[in-house]
C-alpha cells in the first residue's frame, strides 16, 4: 500500500509526447508565420508549417495511443464548458484547417490565423496540465507561463534550426526572439520551481526537478543563450551557432516537458491535519507523508 | 437539496480492511482495484510513534476536479452529490485520474482474475466488460441510493440502501447520509464531533468527513 | 441482471472470536456477495457484522485450487521432498480403504502396546473446526479413545497460561475487560483489534469513543497499540516485572485505603493465615483454614459468620498445617502472618526503579500508571444490573499471547488477577472477567461450574497428584494428566497439556519415560501443524512417520502432503450445521442473548465433495459404529441434545440418517430448548431465518454474584493448592526417576517471584549455539496477530492476501528504522532471519514503531505446498522457534519468541 505520493501512472511518455508535439508544433507555427509575415519571405513557410502540423498531429496520435477507448475518441468534444482537453480538441481542427490552408497558400492571412489558433492550442495545453489538481507539479499556476514560454522557445528554436537547414540563414530578429523566449523560459522555470518549493510539494517531485534543473539550466538555457549571444554579438562567422542553439533550446523544452509529465508527476498522496484521539489524550499534530512541508 | 456524504471516525478505525473486502466483492472490482481502502499511516519517531488508519476513496467532492477536466462528460455530478462515471461515454483518457487529489480513480486495461487468467464462477457472474479501459471509482453504491429513491428507504439507515463499506464496517467507523438534512445521522454525528476533510485546501469541497475527537 | 437472487443466512467461525452471522447473496445459483446478517444486528454484540475473513469465503468456494475429489497417495514414501503422487479416486474407494484400516485397528484393539490410543485426531486451534465438521464429533465419540494430543500450535500460539490459571481463579478460559463499561485498560500484548474479531473491534471502538483509556505494553506498535491512548514499548518478556512493580506501588507507596479492603477481606484468601511450611494454618478439628478475626481477637475458621478478618499483622495461634502427600504439622503458640502480609513482603523488592532497569520503562511511568489504575477503579462505587447491586470497578488488565504463555506467563496471570482483587475488580461490572469454561464442567455456563471446595475457594478438577491416583502411565501421548495437574480432565484437556511432547517424545523419549509411538490412524482437519507449530522442520519429519493419515482437505497443504487419503468436504457455503451462539464465549463475545445459528448449502458443492455429516455417517457405517454414532448424536454430539426429557427428537439409532434428517432433528431440539418445549421449528425454519435466540440476563457476564451467593472466595494472593500439587507431582516424578521436569516444578509456589525471564531464552540460546551466541542472535523475534489471517486457514485466498497488504508488515520482517540504517538495511531489502533452529527469508519493513532490539513477523507463511500461499515468499518464525523442554513452563506451554539474527541477502 502506498501512503507517500507515488508517481502517477495514467499519463506516461505518450502524454508527454502530446505536450512536446503540441508545444513545439504550435511554437513553430507561430514563428514560421512571424517570419513569413515580418520578413515577407514566405519561402520556408510551407514546409515549416507542414512540419509544425506533423508535430501537433504526432502529439495527438500519442494521446490516441494512450487512451483506453480510442474508438470513442470523438466523445472528447463533449465538455467545452470546463475541460481544457475538450477545448484543446476543439481548437485542433481549426488549427489544422487554417494551418493547412496557410501551408497551401504558403503564408498569407491564414498563416496569421493559424498562428493565433496555435497560440490558443498552446494555451489550452498549458491550462490542461494546470487543471490536473491531483498532481502538485502540474497544478502550480506558474506552470502555465513555463509551458507557453517553452512552446515559444521550442518554436523559435525549431524555426531557427529549420531555417538553417533550408535557406541557411534565419532572420537576426528570430535569434533575438529565441533569446528573449529563452530568458522568459528561464524566469518562468525559476518562478515555477520556487513556487513549488515555497508552497511545498512531494519530496520526490522536488528531487526530480532539482536534479533536472541543474542540467536544464546549463544545457537548455545557458548554453543556447550563450551561443545566441556569441552569434549575434561576436561576429557573423559564428552564425552557424544559431541552429545549434535552436536545437538545444527545443530539445531541452522536450526534456522539460517529459520530466514534468512523466518523471516529476508525483501525486498528492494523503494527509491528516490532526491525528485521532484514541480514548483519551491531547491533539496530536498531523502528518503529510512524503511532502516537503 | 440532498448531499450524500460519508464520515469516518478515525478514533474507531483499526485498519481491518473489511470495508475494502466488502467493496471489492460488492462492486466486483478486479484484483488490486480497491475503490475503498484503509491506509496504515505511521508518523513520529520512536518511541513517540503513532499509527493512523484512514479509509480513503472517492470523496464525491462538491467541486470535483475530475468532473471539470473530463472531456467527455462521462464523469457527472448528480443532484444528490454523487459523482459518477458513465462507462459508455468514458474514453479512458486518464485525465480525471490525474486531476483527482485523492488517487481514487482506477483504469484497468487488462482483464485479471483472482487466480490467474480464468475467472471463477463468482467472477464470471459479475464480470462487466464495460469497465475495461475506462475510469472507475467508488460510486457510493449508487444503485442502492437509487433504490432508496424508489422504495422510500433512507441511505445510511436502512442497510439495503447503504453503501457496502458502511454496512460492513466492524468498528462503527463509517457512516453515510444526507449532510443537508440537519436530522440525518451524519449531520448529528458531525455536530457532536471535531472533524476535517482531506486536502480541503484544494477547494474540492470533499464529501468525506474524518472525525478525530469529540467536541 | 441475475434472474434469481437470494440472500442465504450463514455463519463464519474461522477463528475463535466468532461466530459472525452473515448472509451470502446467491445470483442464479452462484455465490457473489457476503454481507452482515442485518437481522442479527440487535442480538449480536458486534452489531451483527462479519469480519474481513468472511468475505474471503466466496473465493474459497470457487477457488481452482480446491481438491475436487478424494485422493489416494501413490508414493509410499513420506516427507517434504517426496512427491505424494496423489491420484483421484471415488468416494467409495476412499471409504473402502479407510474402512478396512479402521476395522483392522479395531480388531487389534483401540490402544496400542504402549497404552496409547491407536487413533489420533488433530484439529485447528480453539475448537473452531468443530463448527464445520458436522457430526464428526459423534463419530469420534463412537470410536472410543482418541488421542487429541498432537498439537498444531497449542501451547505456543495460544494464551495457554491464561487458559489454565484463568479457569482456576475465575472460570476464565480467556480473560477480557468488561469493555462496555470499563474506562481504563492496561493491555499487555493483547491485540484485540486483530484477534478480538468483530465483537472485540466493535466493543473497543465504542469504548474509545466513550473515552476509555487503554495503555498498550508491547515491543512494537501493533494495531491495538495504534488504537490505544498510549504505547509503552516494553522489553519482551518483562511484562511480569512491570505488573509486579505496579503491585509494589499499590502496596508500598499508596495508602492502604486506596485498595478495596472489604473485597480483599471478604472475597479473597488474603486474610488466611500461613504456616511456616508454606501451607494454610487450619483449625485442627475442622481442618478449615484460619483467619484472624479482629472482632474476636482470635483465629477463626475462614467461614465464621460476622468475622472481621485482619489483612495484615502478626498473630499467635495454635493450628494444624497440612502439606503435600498428607504430611501434617501441629503448631502451638505459633507467630504467623496472613497471605496478604506475605504478599507485602514478597512484593517489596519490585520497586519502580527495579522495573525501570528490567523492563526499560521509566519508573515515573510505572507510578503514573499505578495511580491512574487506582483512580479509575472508583473503589466503593456500585452499579445496578437487572435489579442486583454490584461493585463497579471500571479498570482491567488484558494479555496477549507470548505474555501469557511460556515462562513468565504464570506470574503475569497471577499479577493480573491480584491487581484486579486489590481494587475489588475481579468478575464485577467494569472489571476483569472470564469469558467461558473449557476445563471445568458443566460447561453450560460459567456459573454452573462454580462449586465451593473445603477451603472456601472454587473447586477445580485438578488431575490427581497423590500416590494412589496419579497417572504414572500417560493415557495420551502428551501426558497432560500426568504432567500438568491444572490441565484438568475435560474433553479439552488433552489439547491443553504440553502438546509438543507428543511430537518431541516420538523422536526421543526423555529419561525414564515410556516410548511414544505414532498413532495407527490420524485424522486431521483444518489444521496444518507443518506450518503452524514450532520447529516445523521437525514436525514434518514426525508426521512423515505416521503410517496412515486421513486428511479432510480443502486443498493440498504442508501437512496433508504426508496423507494417505484426502477427503474434500463441502466448504462453508455448501454444507449444513447448527451451532450454539450467545452467552459468553472466547475473547470479547459477551451476548445479551443465547440461541442457535445455522450454516446451510447456499450453492451446489463444487466438484465431487461431500457434506461432513455425510462423511461422518459413512465412516461410522464402515467402522461398524452406526448405532453408537447415532447415540452420540442423540446425546448432543451435534451441538444439542435430541432428547432431554422435555422433548424427544431422537434418531432411530439402528438406521442410517440423511444429513437433512439429522440437522432437522437438531433444529427442532434447538427450538424446543429455547422455547421450553413449546415450539419445534425444524431445518426449513432455520434455513429461512438463520438464527433463533432468546434474551439472557447480563448478570451472567459476572461471576462475583455466584461466588458471593455460595460464600466462595477468590483464591488470591496465596497459592497453597498449587504449592501442594507441585510438591506432590515432584514426589511422583522423582519416584519414577524423572528429573527433567524439576525446573518446571519450581513454578509451583505459594507466592510467585519474578525471575529473569528473558534470560531463560538467552541461556538456552547460549547452551544450544555456544558462548557468544547472543552476538549472532542480537534480536528478539516476536509475532503479532493479523485479523486478515487469524488462524491461518484462509492463507490461500487471494482477497485476503490483497487486503492484508494494505497493512504494514504482513509479508516481511519489521525492523526499527534507525537500527536498519545502522545496519545498512533499506526497506524492501531481502533479509535472511536465522535462529539456532533454522532460517527464513523475507523483505525488510522499516518502522519507527518497534524497539531496536526486536524484530516482528506478523504472518507465519513459509508455505511450500499450499497453492497460492507457497508463492507468497513470506517469512515465518515458526521455522525458527525451538521445540524445547528448557523453554517449556510448568503448564506445558512455551512462547513464540526466539533470539534471532539477520543478514541482508540482497537489496
Amino acid at each position: 500500500m502506498r501512503i507517500m505520493p507515488w508517481h502517477q501512472s495514467n499519463w506516461d511518455a505518450r502524454a508527454a509526447g502530446n505536450f512536446i508535439g503540441g508545444g513545439s508544433g504550435t511554437g513553430l507555427l507561430i514563428f514560421a508565420a512571424l517570419v513569413a509575415l515580418l520578413n515577407g519571405s514566405p519561402a520556408d513557410y510551407r514546409w515549416q508549417a507542414v512540419v509544425a502540423l506533423i508535430f501537433i498531429a504526432a502529439g495527438l496520435l500519442c494521446v490516441l495511443a494512450e487512451i483506453g477507448r480510442p474508438f470513442r475518441a470523438l466523445n472528447v468534444f463533449l465538455h467545452p464548458q470546463t475541460s481544457w482537453m475538450t477545448r484543446e480538441a476543439m481548437v485542433a481542427p481549426l488549427l489544422f484547417g487554417s494551418g493547412a490552408i496557410a501551408a497551401w497558400q504558403n503564408g498569407g492571412t491564414f498563416s496569421a490565423i493559424a498562428a493565433l489558433f496555435a497560440l490558443g492550442y498552446l494555451y489550452c495545453q498549458a491550462r490542461m496540465l494546470a487543471a490536473a489538481k491531483g498532481i502538485p507539479a502540474w497544478r502550480e499556476p506558474k506552470l502555465i507561463p513555463l509551458l507557453i514560454s517553452t512552446g515559444l522557445v521550442e518554436g523559435a528554436g525549431l524555426a531557427t534550426l529549420l531555417a538553417a537547414l533550408s535557406s541557411g540563414v534565419a532572420p537576426r530578429w528570430l535569434a533575438g526572439a529565441l533569446l528573449a523566449a529563452l530568458i522568459l523560459r528561464r524566469l518562468s522555470w525559476k518562478m515555477y520551481h520556487a513556487a513549488l518549493e515555497q508552497q511545498g510539494a512531494p519530496k520526490q517531485t522536488l528531487e526530480v526537478l532539482a536534479r533536472f534543473g541543474v542540467r536544464f539550466s546549463t544545457y537548455g538555457q545557458s548554453i543556447p543563450e550563450m551561443l545566441i549571444v556569441a552569434a549575434l554579438f561576436i561576429g557573423s562567422e559564428l552564425v552557424w551557432l544559431l541552429p545549434l542553439a535552436g536545437a538545444a533550446a527545443a530539445f531541452s523544452g522536450w526534456a522539460l516537458k517529459f520530466t514534468i509529465v512523466a518523471r516529476a508527476a508525483y501525486n498528492q498522496g494523503y494527509a491528516l491535519p490532526v491525528l485521532p484521539i484514541r480514548g483519551q489524550g491531547q491533539p496530536i499534530p498531523g502528518v503529510k507523508p512524503g511532502w516537503s512541508k | 437539496m440532498t448531499r450524500y456524504i460519508m464520515t469516518a471516525d478515525l478514533r474507531r478505525c483499526i485498519g481491518c480492511q473489511t470495508c475494502t473486502a466488502a467493496c471489492r466483492q460488492t462492486n466486483a472490482t478486479p484484483p488490486g482495484v480497491q475503490w475503498r481502502q484503509v491506509l496504515d499511516i505511521e508518523s513520529g519517531e520512536f518511541p513517540d510513534v503513532h499509527r493512523s488508519f484512514v479509509p480513503v476513496g472517492c470523496q464525491h467532492c462538491g467541486d470535483p476536479p475530475c468532473l471539470h477536466v473530463c472531456p467527455t462528460t462521462a464523469t457527472y455530478q448528480r443532484d444528490d452529490g454523487l459523482v459518477e462515471v458513465d462507462y459508455d461515454k468514458c474514453i479512458g483518457c486518464g485525465y480525471c485520474a490525474v486531476a483527482c487529489p485523492y488517487q481514487a480513480r482506477h483504469i484497468t486495461h487488462r482483464v485479471a482474475f483472482a487466480y490467474g487468467g480464468e475467472p471463477m464462477a463468482s467472477e464470471s457472474a459479475r464480470f462487466d466488460a464495460r469497465r475495461m479501459s475506462v475510469a472507475t471509482k467508488c460510486t457510493f453504491c449508487m444503485d442502492r441510493i437509487d433504490a432508496a429513491r424508489e422504495n422510500g428507504q433512507t441511505p445510511g439507515v436502512d442497510p439495503e440502501v447503504t453503501p457496502a463499506c458502511v454496512n460492513s464496517c466492524i468498528a462503527g467507523v463509517l457512516s453515510f447520509g444526507d449532510r443537508e438534512d440537519p436530522n440525518s445521522n451524519v449531520s448529528q454525528l458531525l455536530s457532536a464531533t471535531q472533524h476535517f476533510r482531506m486536502h480541503e485546501e484544494l477547494g474540492t469541497d470533499p464529501g468525506f468527513y474524518y472525525i478525530w475527537d469529540k467536541k | 441482471m441475475a434472474a434469481e437472487v437470494r440472500k442465504v443466512p450463514q455463519y463464519c467461525y474461522q477463528c475463535v472470536a466468532g461466530p459472525d452471522l452473515l448472509t451470502v447473496k446467491v445470483e442464479d445459483g452462484v455465490a457473489t456477495e457476503v454481507e452482515p446478517n442485518f437481522a442479527a444486528a440487535n442480538v449480536h454484540p458486534g452489531a451483527g457484522k462479519c469480519c474481513v475473513k468472511a468475505y474471503g469465503l466466496i473465493q474459497k468456494t470457487y477457488s481452482p485450487n480446491r481438491l475436487a475429489s478424494p485422493m489416494k497417495r501413490s508414493n509410499p514414501n513420506k516427507g517434504r521432498n517426496e512427491d505424494p503422487g496423489f491420484v483421484a479416486i471415488s468416494w467409495d474407494e476412499a471409504f473402502e480403504i479407510i474402512g478396512a484400516k479402521m476395522k483392522e485397528i479395531r480388531a487389534k484393539g483401540l490402544k496400542n502396546e504402549e497404552g496409547y490410543p491407536r487413533a489420533a485426531a488433530s484439529f485447528g486451534g480453539g475448537g473452531i473446526p468443530t463448527y464445520y465438521m458436522g457430526t464428526f464429533p459423534a463419530f469420534l465419540s463412537a470410536w472410543g479413545p482418541v488421542d487429541f494430543s498432537f498439537g498444531s500450535g497449542q501451547g505456543v500460539s495460544c494464551t495457554h497460561s491464561e487458559h489454565l490459571y484463568g479457569e482456576l481463579w475465575h472460570r476464565a478460559f480467556t480473560v477480557c475487560p468488561d469493555t462496555p463499561s470499563c474506562n481504563y485498560v492496561l493491555s499487555f500484548g493483547a491485540n484485540v483489534e486483530a484477534s478480538g474479531g468483530v465483537v472485540g473491534a466493535w466493543r473497543h471502538g465504542v469504548a474509545r469513543e466513550r473515552g476509555m483509556k487503554r495503555v498498550q505494553f508491547e515491543p512494537h506498535l501493533s494495531i491495538t497499540g495504534a488504537a490505544s491512548a498510549e504505547w509503552v514499548p516494553i522489553k519482551p518478556k518483562t511484562d511480569a516485572a512491570f505488573l509486579f512493580s505496579l503491585i509494589h506501588v499499590l502496596l508500598h507507596e499508596m495508602p492502604r485505603e486506596a485498595l478495596d479492603l472489604h473485597f480483599l477481606k471478604q472475597h479473597t484468601g488474603s486474610p488466611y493465615l500461613i504456616g511456616p511450611n508454606g501451607f494454610y494454618l487450619r483449625d485442627p478439628e475442622t481442618r478449615k483454614p484460619l483467619l484472624w478475626d479482629l472482632t474476636r481477637r482470635a483465629a477463626v475458621a475462614f467461614d465464621t459468620p460476622d468475622s472481621d478478618p485482619a489483612l495484615e499483622g502478626s498473630f499467635t495461634v495454635d493450628a494444624l498445617e497440612i502439606g503435600a502427600d498428607g504430611q501434617e504439622w501441629r503448631h502451638r503458640g505459633l507467630i504467623c502472618e496472613t497471605g496478604f502480609g506475605k504478599l507485602i513482603t514478597r512484593i517489596k523488592a519490585y520497586t519502580p526503579d527495579w522495573a525501570e532497569k528490567t523492563c526499560d520503562i521509566k519508573s515515573g511511568t510505572v507510578r503514573r500508571i499505578a495511580a491512574e489504575y487506582v483512580a479509575h477503579a472508583q473503589v466503593g462505587a456500585t452499579v445496578e444490573i437487572d435489579g442486583e447491586t454490584l461493585p463497579y470497578r471500571p479498570v482491567s488488565i488484558q494479555f496477549g499471547r507470548t505474555v501469557n504463555n511460556g515462562w513468565g506467563a504464570y506470574e503475569c496471570c497471577w499479577a493480573r488477577t491480584l491487581l484486579a482483587c486489590l481494587i475489588g475488580g475481579l468478575e464485577v461490572p467494569g472489571g476483569t472477567l472470564g469469558t467461558t469454561v473449557r476445563l471445568n464442567r458443566p460447561a453450560t455456563t460459567r456459573q454452573a461450574s462454580v462449586k465451593i471446595n473445603e477451603d472456601g475457594f472454587m473447586y477445580y478438577p485438578m488431575n490427581p497428584t497423590d500416590k494412589a491416583h496419579w497417572k504414572a502411565s500417560p493415557a495420551v501421548r502428551n501426558a497432560h494428566a500426568t504432567m500438568v495437574p491444572l490441565s484438568a480432565n475435560s474433553p479439552w484437556s488433552t489439547a491443553l497439556g504440553p502438546t509438543h511432547f507428543s511430537w518431541m517424545f516420538q523422536k526421543e523419549s526423555p529419561e525414564n519415560w515410556p516410548r511414544v509411538t505414532p498413532p495407527d490412524i490420524w485424522f486431521c482437519y483444518r489444521t496444518n501443524p507443518s506450518i503452524s507449530f514450532w520447529d516445523t522442520k521437525e514436525i514434518v519429519k514426525r508426521i512423515a512417520e505416521f503410517p496412515f493419515i486421513v486428511a479432510f482437505a480443502y486443498s493440498y497443504d504442508e501437512t496433508n502432503h504426508m496423507a494417505d487419503i484426502l477427503l474434500p468436504e463441502c466448504t462453508d457455503f455448501e454444507s449444513t450445521q447448527l451451532i450454539r451462539i450467545g452467552g459468553s464465549k472466547f475473547i470479547e463475545q459477551f451476548w445479551d442473548h443465547e440461541g442457535f445459528a445455522l450454516r446451510q448449502p447456499a450453492v451446489k458443492p463444487q466438484g465431487d465433495t461431500r457434506d461432513f455429516t455425510e462423511i461422518a455417517t459413512e465412516l461410522a457405517v464402515r467402522a461398524g459404529l452406526l448405532e453408537k454414532y447415532n447415540e452420540a448424536i442423540n446425546r448432543g454430539a451435534a451441538g444439542v441434545s435430541l432428547n432431554n426429557g422435555k422433548y424427544d427428537f431422537a434418531l432411530d439409532t439402528k438406521q442410517r440418517h440423511a444429513v437433512d434428517t439429522i440437522w432437522d432433528r437438531a433444529c427442532r431440539a434447538a427450538s424446543a430448548e429455547l422455547s421450553e418445549g413449546r415450539e419445534d421449528d425444524g431445518l426449513a425454519w432455520y434455513k429461512e431465518h438463520g438464527l433463533r435466540t432468546r434474551p439472557i440476563s447480563r448478570l451472567s457476564w459476572y461471576l462475583f454474584p455466584e461466588l458471593k451467593k455460595q460464600g466462595i472466595r477468590f483464591e488470591m494472593p496465596f497459592q497453597e493448592r498449587l504449592y501442594r500439587v507441585g510438591l506432590e507431582l515432584g514426589n511422583r516424578l522423582h519416584e519414577q526417576g524423572i528429573k527433567w521436569w524439576d525446573v518446571q516444578l519450581e513454578e509451583y509456589g505459594g507466592l510467585p517471584t519474578v525471575m529473569d525471564f528473558p534470560g531463560i531464552w538467552e541461556k538456552e540460546t547460549i547452551k544450544q549455539a555456544g558462548a557468544g551466541a547472543l552476538k549472532d542472535y542480537p534480536f528478539w523475534l516476536i509475532t503479532s496477530r493479523s485479523m486478515q489471517y487469524a488462524w491461518g486457514s484462509n492463507v490461500g485466498i487471494q482477497l485476503m492476501d490483497e487486503v492484508a497488504d494494505n497493512l504494514r508488515g504482513h509479508k516481511g520482517v519489521v525492523i526499527n528504522s534507525q537500527k536498519a540504517r545502522e545496519l545498512g538495511i533499506e526497506a524492501g531489502d531481502l533479509l535472511e532471519i536465522h535462529s539456532y533452529v533454522g532460517t527464513t527469508q523475507g523483505p525488510a519493513v522499516l518502522s519507527q514503531g518497534i524497539r531496536s532490539d526486536t524484530l516482528l513477523m506478523m504472518g507465519q507463511f513459509d508455505h511450500w505446498a499450499t497453492p497460492y500461499a507457497k508463492d507468497m515468499k513470506a517469512p515465518s518464525m515458526n521455522s525458527l522457534i525451538p521445540m524445547s523442554m528448557a523453554l517449556t513452563d510448568s503448564t506445558g506451554s512455551a512462547a513464540d519468541l526466539v533470539r534471532a539474527g539477520i543478514r541482508r541477502v540482497r537489496a
